[in-house]
């Protein structure tokens, strides 16, 4: 099974985004934590994610980020130390945002079982269309009374000789 | 110290500057938006030390010390990035990098990477 080489378990991606939060945002303290129970229904939701490619065995992951705009915006405002009432733009959303998937994307690359190559962050209203591809797994994490939803798929890819 | 530091994210840029202050570097900072750039400033700011990402548009950050080491340009380079595998630690390695600092990072990893560059 190619979804063996995605070995990242859950553990894993908590530790990883604790790990990220608590360095770029939250000045070492961990705020993070894994979340019991349903996630709430997103009004206005957004997306944020990195591909993680092996094109010589036609394969590749994709770590997803998920959350809402506005939590996006409270990250995207604790990462630029902002004011809590600022506005905050579209270009500093997708940036923040993107930067956020981009980490932690590229630490779950890390513990891949083959080496890959990390695409650039693509920042979304919507979430990525994923229906080709295997579902790894997910977490669903409370920041700050806030949710976030990190997301592993397995990517089919034509192999590249 | 005059430093370039290198990433195509602005977020990023501010999380490196702000946390080389809470190391106790306060330099000179210069800032580039990608490889090219990199390239480019390196060759015409000539500074102290290059703080780069490695995964950029237009030149990634290896390929922008690659260029530069061909250019016959050696300044101190070091890699800030989110990819801290041991291929890539190795492939920094071979290209003349002097350290790669995985994010997300600590005062603390600056310290321990800057600190013996620095003498």
């Amino acid at each position: 099974m190619r979804s063996g080489l995605v070995g990242v378990d859950r553990t894993q991606m908590l530790a990883i985004t604790q790990d990220v939060f608590a360095a770029m945002v939250d000045g070492g303290e961990v705020l993070v934590s894994a979340r019991f129970g349903a996630v709430p229904e997103v009004v206005d939701p957004v997306a944020a994610w990195v591909d993680m490619s092996v094109p010589s065995l036609g394969f590749g992951a994709r770590a997803v980020v998920r959350t809402d705009r506005p939590t996006a915006d409270v990250l995207t405002r604790a990462l630029l130390m902002m004011g809590d009432d600022e506005h905050v733009g579209l270009d500093d959303f997708i940036d923040a945002f993107g930067e956020l998937a981009n980490v932690v994307g590229g630490n779950v690359k890390s513990l891949l079982s083959v080496p890959a190559v990390l695409s650039l962050p693509t920042v979304s209203g919507q979430a990525p269309v994923m229906e080709d591809n295997q579902f790894i797994q997910d977490i669903a994490l409370d920041w700050r009374g806030h949710v976030f939803v990190i997301e592993l798929w397995m990517l089919v890819l034509e192999p590249v000789a | 110290m005059y430093v370039l530091v290198a990433d195509d994210s602005r977020v990023m840029r501010q999380i490196v500057i702000r946390t080389l202050r809470q190391a106790g570097y306060e330099w000179n900072i210069i800032e580039a938006n990608d490889g090219q750039e990199v390239y480019d400033m390196a060759l015409s700011e000539k500074p102290d030390l290059i703080l780069s990402d490695w995964n950029m548009p237009n030149a990634t950050g290896i390929e922008a010390l690659q260029a530069l080491r061909q250019a016959g340009c050696n300044i101190p380079f070091g890699f800030v990035t989110s990819e801290g595998s041991s291929e890539m630690r190795e492939q920094a390695d071979a290209a003349g990098a002097l350290f790669l600092v995985a994010k997300p990072f600590t005062a603390e990893a600056f310290r321990e990477v800057l600190d013996p560059v620095l003498g």
